[in-house]
């Protein structure tokens, strides 16, 4: 796009290369080395920019002595169970949305869709006495349910705007064999939705097991907590703070989302992109 | 918008795809394939929200077994109270500077990153990083690099010689305000890169090399065919920005829980410490209701933004 044969615009690009890049690695850089760190050396007002001597005992005493392993498993069921859930009911409200004309549908999806702008903690102040009528405070369920408002608006959209796609000769084919819509809908388009399917599991997924907020209002007792209140809890307290512990536990944390993230970052741009500004 | 078009045709449907619906008559059955996420959708988000503005009409704190009507009173006590004013002015200054700090470097990022040089995939997928972070890990990133005696920003900008001491960046009204703005800058980032990288990729390549032939450098280039060309993504890149920044909750209540005293109490944090910290629902929910009335500009040209490009 730019002519980077003069000397000048060379200087200009690689500057603000290295000042946005600096910007946006050197954080992650420097959780990497500071989780490697012992304490010795971790606490020290002259930092050292790489650890003289690597140790893994942060990961080591994060996985072993404190509760991680128990919030990791509790995030990965609620995040596992929300996810699956929240692409289940947007499949087939995206697929209705797409390919039915029924009265009220544009607004309807409109209205599902501005949802997304209602503020996550104003509808926490009524979702909190739900729960507790229903008797679902502290218990992953109503975690669960209540994960539905992050991605349920954005991940309906995103497969309203896949199935659009899909000719309608297809569906109106194997109707005139015979099929019954959801036949069609389960044997013919759901395979070659694959991959819009997997970037909405993966983005609601995402949604839950970062969160910080539901989690610590909607869950009590400690062997329900999940990653995000209880990194908080363990070593950001008031009593103290192990900074080389919770690097590391971070570390840990974003593993597996960061993992998958990777494996599917191509579908994940196109359906967060497309889903929000077409 | 038909900016992204191309992405979406990326997946393998059929390029002739009608997108005209099927014929009447299935009605009932689209009906039937909406109903499961019609009823969540009511349950968890709907219901709540309308409960919600319906509580900012009443009196409902911990002592309280049933909320009581007390009509605008809420709204009353929240206009002679100062914590209230400040969350929204603080809420203002937070939103302006993320929002154009993100856009900068966002815009600046994917500039860079659409130009072709060793090394740019492998840097274009790292830098999605930060926006996949679970948020309290963003937080406690960015607290040790503020950390007032082993941070390494110290480090750095006493070894520049701009400071001669070691700061107590979080303990400071503005110094808070910073590490939650940089955090926030720093997580968006990615999210603003990749819509912008989107619109950059059908821009008509032809034209810029006629400019060239003309004889535009590159800032020539930029301000004439790629900034005219970036509009639509811009707009809406700055709305979905001013509205999750206007909803930011998770590193500001992990990184600064508010403070020092209020400074970093922006509207999300108000709303929550009033409602689970204090109890005080029906206040909470008024202050929750004006928090909507900010979103509503925002979320007015975003809407409309979506009806046009349908």
């Amino acid at each position: 796009m730019f002519d980077l044969s003069s000397r000048q615009a060379k200087i200009v690009f690689f500057a603000a290369l290295a000042a946005i890049g600096f910007f946006l690695f050197f954080p992650l850089y420097w959780l990497v080395i500071s989780s490697l760190k012992a304490n010795a050396e971790l606490y020290r007002v002259v930092p050292t920019p790489f650890p003289t001597m690597p140790s893994l005992e942060h990961f080591i005493r994060a996985l072993t002595a404190g509760k991680l392993p128990m919030y990791l498993m509790n995030s990965l069921i609620t995040s596992t169970c929300s996810a699956a859930l929240v692409t289940l009911l947007a499949l087939y409200a995206g697929f209705s949305f797409a390919k039915y004309r029924y009265f009220g549908r544009q607004p309807v999806m409109l209205f599902m869709l501005s949802a997304q702008m209602f503020p996550f903690g104003l509808l926490l102040i009524s979702i909190y006495p739900l729960m507790s009528e229903l008797n679902l405070l502290d218990t992953r369920p109503g975690l669960i349910l209540s994960y539905i408002v992050f991605a349920l608006p954005v991940s309906t959209y995103m497969l309203y705007s896949y199935f659009s796609q899909v000719p309608d000769e297809l569906i109106d084919a194997a109707r005139a064999d015979g099929a019954s819509d959801l036949r069609i809908f389960h044997t013919i388009v759901i395979p070659i939705s694959i991959p819009p399917i997997v970037t909405v599991f993966l983005y609601s997924f995402m949604w839950s097991w970062n969160d910080l907020l539901y989690s610590m209002t909607l869950i009590v007792s400690d062997e329900k907590r999940t990653i995000g209140p209880g990194l908080l809890l363990t070593y950001l307290n008031e009593v103290n703070s192990d900074w080389g512990g919770a690097m590391a536990a971070s570390l840990i944390a974003s593993a597996p989302i960061v993992v998958a993230f990777m494996f599917l970052q191509r579908y994940f741009i196109q359906g967060v992109t497309a889903g929000a500004v077409k | 918008m038909a900016v992204i078009e191309n992405n979406t045709l990326a997946y393998p449907v059929s390029p002739h795809a009608n997108r005209g619906g099927l014929k009447a008559g299935q009605n009932r059955i689209g009906l039937l394939l909406l109903l499961p996420a019609a009823v969540a959708f009511a349950a968890v988000i709907l219901y709540p929200f309308l409960s919600a503005l319906g509580l900012s009409l009443f009196e409902y704190t911990v002592e309280m077994m049933e909320p009581r009507f007390i009509g605008f009173e809420n709204f009353v006590k929240i206009a002679s109270d100062p914590d209230v004013w400040a969350a929204f002015w603080t809420t203002a200054i937070y939103v302006a500077l993320t929002t154009t700090g993100t856009l900068v470097a966002g815009l600046g990022w994917a500039l860079i990153m659409n130009q072709p040089f060793a090394g740019r995939a492998v840097l274009r997928s790292l830098s999605l990083l930060p926006w996949v972070l679970p948020s309290t890990v963003s937080a406690f990133i960015w607290g040790w690099v503020f950390n007032s005696r082993y941070g390494v920003l110290n480090a750095f900008l006493m070894e520049l010689g701009l400071i001669d001491y070691p700061q107590a960046w979080l303990s400071t009204p503005e110094g808070a305000m910073l590490a939650v703005v940089l955090t926030k800058i720093w997580l968006s980032i990615p999210l603003f890169m990749s819509f912008f990288l989107a619109g950059l990729q059908n821009l008509d390549k032809e034209q810029i090399d006629a400019a060239r032939v003309d004889g535009a450098g590159n800032w020539a280039v930029l301000r004439d065919h790629i900034l005219p060309h970036l509009r639509p993504v811009l707009m809406i890149v700055v709305v979905l920005g001013v509205i999750g920044n206007l909803q930011q909750f998770d590193t500001i209540y992990a990184l600064t829980g508010g403070g020092p005293v209020r400074a970093t109490t922006v509207l999300s944090v108000e709303v929550y410490r009033r409602a689970f910290e204090q109890w005080d629902i029906g206040f909470a929910s008024a202050v929750g209701v004006l928090w909507v009335a900010a979103l509503l500009p925002p979320a007015f040209l975003y809407l409309r933004m979506l009806v046009k490009g349908n």
